[in-house]
């Protein structure tokens, strides 16, 4: 036994020392789980921690994920949005393309317009002038029937003036036969209480000589008395008569004053007749007024009509005959070109007298413009224009220093123009053609003619000539339209040159006279206003 | 003087009166080509028609119908391709103020037509020559008119 105890108590040792050992390692080794399960506990709560975020993160995420598909379905809605948009955009575009288009077309057409009004602008514009031409020509008229208006209306208030003059004295005359009615009737009394004197005086009479008797004594003296009173009584009777006479004499003076008032009534009841017929006279003139202008538009249509329709086919004839005169000259018989050449004349006569028709009604129609005008500039206008005449005719035109006047002037230059071409077209033949114009300021009352004003200035032309002349009884004659003194084979022309002169002075407000003798030269006197 | 064609153009409803202007160009030894229009609105679609042959001179009647020579001329000079083209009025009728007026708004001549066929032609003849004097200023208005009188010095 021992031995095999001993080596089992050996082995038990080893055992328990194995053991021990092992239970030491095991120890250790729990001691080791224990820290590695704490580490384990540890790793599980982090990994705990971990799967609690992962959770929330996961959450996130699907919030996140649901929130994407969210947005994406909103960014397709609006993707669609856009397409559509776009699309909208496109058909706008084009809808401004052609609304450009139109724009474009229509400011064409403005312009086009534009150019059109502007067109008739000026035609407005030039009827405009027209129009306030004749309204100057309607003014002028209405000016001078303003003043004549005025002048009926002076006269009126003169009338009304002597009307009231005449109230005035008859109310005078009324107060005066009132006073002497008054005085009349003083003078009465004054009667009536000396007769009543007279009468106290006879009693005092009686009483004296009643006394007389009494008183003897005294008795002479009382005659005396009574003596002087029967005088004073006489005396008193008398200044009665003559109170009574003035009192007659100015009864016949009122029944005078009263009938002088009645003469007064009467002539004021005539000047209200006068008034009334004056009145009546003015209306009749602003009918006829009325009726002249009327009258005067009916003329410048005329003027119109002869300077436009009448001029062109006599033209025509004119052009015909020279082209037939030019090109058929050798087809022609004699007879067949004088024909021709007759032809020709008679239609430049035609043609003369239309072209001074014009001038005569232009006269009369174009506007007054007054200007300051040098008469020297004038004449060395007309001069120029007359040249070749006045080389022509050798004459010689002597002009003295000439004063300005007021004019118009475009008026003025025909006015001297067709004196000193008459001047020159009635030279005598033989002999060189001297003209000689003066001019001078004078005082109408120097100048003893009826039509000036003494008190106004004037401005005095005279156009003197050496030429034919004429009897003195035609003076008043040749201002007259188509007044000729020879026949047109002998002088040329139409008979209007110096009627156009005598409506020219006249439009500037003055008078024209001619004075002359056969073969003796013949001498215009032009006076118009100075200034 | 210049050996180019010259082309003319004439505006007038007158048919007479375009004979007589075709008759005395024929008659003048120019080299020239004539167009006639006979209202002013065919004047001016001929004007501003882009093919038309430029023409160097326009004889202008005023009385004429549809269109007068008056609104022609101020058709013409406000146009700024045709406001160079010289205008030249040629009419039957003178009134000074009518003249003055065409002179203001940019006629060149104006030509008061004769009643005789030779004077016809040197008027013509006249005016051609002054048109084609190479860069001729503008007229003073004492040379605006032109008449038989003036014509006659060439």
């Amino acid at each position: 036994m021992t031995k095999i105890n001993k080596s089992a108590e050996d082995l038990l040792i080893i055992a328990n020392q194995e053991l021990s050992f092992q239970k030491e390692e095991n120890e250790k080794l729990v001691a080791k789980l224990g820290f590695a399960n704490k580490e384990l506990a540890f790793q599980k709560e982090e990994k705990g921690k971990r799967a609690a975020e992962l959770g929330i993160a996961n959450i996130e995420l699907a919030f996140q994920d649901d929130e994407k598909g969210k947005r994406a379905a909103e960014l397709g809605i609006a993707n669609k949005e856009l397409a559509f948009q776009d699309q909208e955009k496109g058909k706008r575009a084009a809808e401004l393309g052609v609304a450009n288009k139109e724009l474009a077309f229509q400011d064409e057409e403005k312009e086009k317009r534009a150019t059109e009004l502007g067109i008739a602008n000026k035609e407005l514009i030039f009827q405009g002038e027209e129009k306030e031409k004749r309204a100057a020509e309607l003014g002028i008229a209405n000016k001078e029937l303003i003043f004549q208006g005025e002048e009926k209306e002076k006269r009126a208030a003169e009338l009304s003036i002597a009307n009231k003059e005449l109230v005035f004295q008859n109310e005078e005359k009324e107060k005066r036969a009132a006073e002497l009615i008054i005085a009349n009737k003083e003078l009465a009394f004054q009667n009536d209480e000396k007769e009543k004197r007279a009468a106290e005086l006879i009693i005092a009479n009686k009483e004296l000589a009643f006394q007389n008797h009494e008183k003897e004594i005294r008795a002479a003296e009382k005659e005396k008395r009574a003596a002087e009173l029967i005088i004073a009584n006489k005396e008193l009777a008398f200044q009665n008569e003559e109170k009574e006479k003035r009192a007659a004499e100015l009864i016949i003076a009122n029944k005078e004053l009263a009938f002088q008032n009645e003469e007064k009534e009467k002539r004021a009841a005539e000047l209200i007749i006068a008034n009334k017929e004056l009145a009546f006279q003015n209306e009749e003139k602003e009918k006829r007024a009325a009726e002249l202008i009327i009258a005067n538009k009916e003329l410048l249509a005329f003027t119109y009509i002869s300077s436009h329709d009448l001029q062109e086919p006599l033209r025509k004839i004119q052009t015909f005959v020279t082209i037939i005169l030019e090109n058929e000259n050798k087809n022609l018989s004699e007879k067949g070109k004088y024909n021709f050449q007759r032809m020709q004349l008679a239609a430049g006569r035609m043609q003369q007298l239309i072209d001074d028709l014009l001038s005569f009604s232009r006269i009369n129609t174009t506007d007054h413009k007054f200007e300051k005008t040098d008469l020297n500039v004038i004449i060395e206008e007309v001069k120029t224009e007359l040249k070749d005449t006045i080389q022509e005719k050798h004459a010689t035109i002597e002009v003295a220093e000439l004063c300005t006047a007021n004019t118009i002037i475009f008026q003025f230059r025909q006015l001297m123009y067709n004196l000193i071409s008459n001047a020159l077209k009635f030279s005598k033949p033989e002999v060189p053609s001297h003209i000689i114009i003066k001019s001078r300021i004078v005082k109408g009352s120097l100048l003893n003619n009826e039509k000036l004003s003494p008190d106004k200035s004037y401005c005095h032309i005279t156009v003197e000539d050496n030429g034919i002349g004429f009897e003195p009884h035609f003076s008043e004659r040749i201002f007259e339209v188509f007044q000729k003194l020879h026949g047109k084979d002998v002088y040329a022309g139409t008979g209007i040159g110096l009627a156009i002169v005598k409506k020219i002075v006249e439009n500037h407000n003055g008078i024209i006279t001619a004075t002359s003798e056969l073969n003796k030269g013949a001498t215009f006197d032009i006076y118009i206003p100075a200034n | 003087m210049n050996l180019k064609e010259l082309n003319i153009l004439l505006a007038d409803d007158d048919q007479d009166d375009c004979i007589f202007f075709e008759e005395a160009l024929g008659e003048l030894e120019l080299l020239t080509h004539l167009t006639a229009v006979h209202d002013g609105e065919q004047l001016m679609q001929l004007l501003t028609n882009e093919t038309t042959i430029i023409s160097h001179v326009l004889f202008l009647d005023l009385n004429m119908p549809r269109k007068n020579g008056f609104e022609c001329l101020s058709e013409i000079k406000q146009n700024t391709k045709l406001k160079d083209l010289p205008v030249v009025i040629f009419s039957t009728s003178f009134e000074q103020e009518v003249v003055n007026t065409l002179y203001k708004n940019g006629a060149q001549y104006f030509i008061r037509k004769p009643s005789e066929f030779s004077q016809f032609k040197k008027i013509i003849f006249h005016t051609l020559m002054l048109i084609m004097e190479e860069n001729a200023p503008k007229p003073t208005q004492e040379n605006f008119v032109i008449t038989v009188q003036n014509s006659s010095v060439i």
